[in-house]
């Protein structure tokens, strides 16, 4: 006659043991990625609608420039395209003598990387790192774990995938860092993230190391994620030792973090095991 | 003279005419997740207050029902993967939200939105610093943005407008049923 329901109580007691069970599996396991993945697709379409408003704002903005802007733009594009086209040529008689030249000392050719272009849909709501969303998923063959660039350099890397999105952790987010290699003397350190987006560290540099300001960092390829050779981080200035047997370098990324929305998502050259 | 007897029995007015349905209870969360996947600014992204968690809330109060543990439960796994942190952060937070406003609701139907907002506020801070707190102790995160709390005070203090506009929307009678007798 009268129906007993389970009290709130007890209710409450089971949600939290499964809250707490989903916690720990997702923090030590990576069982539950499929689960994720699936609700990632669901968002999909949600997402997509939603930046959709902004993509007719800048396709209407676009359409009303003037001609004289026009002409202008493609004057420089037609220049800077000629230009680009002579440096190709030089580029790739250089690359050509490069591979002779390997070839000739035995060396193992560099972990080489196929792009895969992306637009950024969103920045993701996370409190402890800095994350965008990628309107490229694990339908365009996308893997966690490969390395994102911009134009100008490193940007981060993917961490979680599902069908039509991937997630990306910037480099600038406070627990990443990328092995990299100072441009002028070879000096191998690791830049770290502090979670701004105009400012990231070496920390733990050698008090007598060879670090100057306007030192350009590239990748070193020595963790096997990265490829070699990606420019990252433009140091500004060093900062003695006070109490600590280390010095530090502050240095600015490369890649417009949190400005550009075209991204390149590079394909390893090696296969993971 | 008790307030008990004058109460009618069944709800009567604009509350009998416009229930609460599960149309508009799904259809009003789905729109707040979508408030709360706007491409928000990056340098604003920690004030945006958790428009889920606010209709979650107000619907436990008015419509327990239809929003009851196991919704909060649901939308707190779909934020969770929205915000790629991990699976069951916003999901403990929002069941635990939920509990007590649901152990709350008796209380809380009698009070009009701002005075509701000062009892809510609380709730609306404890799962932002739940959220912290447990990202910390489980995570991998090196460090949490604290900043993220602020989004609780905002929330707090858009609970009167969002509840008026819901009540509005919905058509239910704003003004509690005890102060028109």
């Amino acid at each position: 006659m009268f129906v007993r329901e389970t009290g709130l109580s007890v209710r409450f007691g089971v949600y939290l043991l499964l809250g707490l069970a989903l916690l720990l599996i997702d923090a030590r396991y990576t069982a539950l990625s499929g689960l994720r993945a699936a609700l990632g697709a669901g968002l999909h379409p949600l997402r997509a609608a939603l930046s959709s408003p902004a993509d007719w704002m800048r396709q209407v903005s676009g359409f009303l420039v003037t001609h004289g802007e026009l002409k202008q733009s493609n004057l420089r594009l037609t220049l800077e395209h000629n230009r680009l086209i002579a440096l190709q040529q030089d580029r790739s008689a250089l690359a050509a003598e490069n591979a002779h030249l390997r070839a000739l000392l035995g060396l193992r050719a560099p972990a080489g990387a196929k792009p895969i272009p992306a637009e950024i849909l969103q920045s993701s709501a996370d409190p402890f790192s800095r994350k965008v969303i990628l309107d490229r998923g694990g339908n365009q063959g996308i893997q966690a774990g490969w390395p994102v660039m911009d134009a100008q350099g490193l940007i981060g890397q993917v961490t979680h995938v599902s069908p039509l999105s991937a997630e990306v952790t910037l480099l600038t987010a406070k627990e990443q860092s990328a092995p990299v290699m100072n441009q002028r003397n070879g000096l191998r350190v690791v830049v770290s993230g502090l979670g701004s987006d105009s400012l990231m560290e070496v920390r733990f540099l050698d008090m007598h190391a060879d670090l100057k300001p306007g030192d350009m960092l590239h990748t070193s390829g020595l963790d096997g994620l990265y490829p070699a050779g990606i420019p990252v981080a433009r140091v500004l200035r060093t900062e003695t030792p006070r109490n600590t047997p280390f010095a530090r370098a502050w240095c600015a990324p490369l890649a417009g973090m949190g400005q550009y929305r075209h991204v390149l998502v590079l394909k390893p050259g090696f296969v993971k095991p | 003279m008790n307030g008990l007897s004058d109460k009618p029995l069944l709800p009567q007015g604009a509350e009998l005419a416009a229930p609460p349905t599960l149309l508009k209870v799904y259809g009003s969360l789905t729109l707040a997740l979508a408030m709360n996947l706007l491409p928000w600014p990056d340098d604003a992204l920690w004030l945006a207050p958790d428009f889920t968690l606010m209709l979650l809330l107000y619907w436990h109060i008015h419509a327990p029902r239809y929003a009851g543990l196991g919704t909060a439960f649901f939308f707190g796994l779909i934020t969770d993967v929205a915000r790629g942190v991990l699976l069951g952060l916003d999901t403990l937070a929002y069941c635990t939200a939920a509990f007590f406003v649901l152990s709350l609701r008796l209380r809380l139907v009698n009070f009009d939105a701002p005075r509701q907002a000062l009892q809510i506020a609380p709730i609306l801070l404890t799962k932002e610093a739940l959220v912290l707190g447990l990202g910390l102790a489980l995570g991998r995160a090196a460090d949490a943005d604290w900043r993220w709390l602020a989004s609780g005070v905002v929330a707090a203090l858009l609970w009167a407008p969002l509840a008026m506009l819901v009540d509005r929307l919905t058509g239910r009678p704003s003004y509690p049923i005890q102060n028109r007798l």
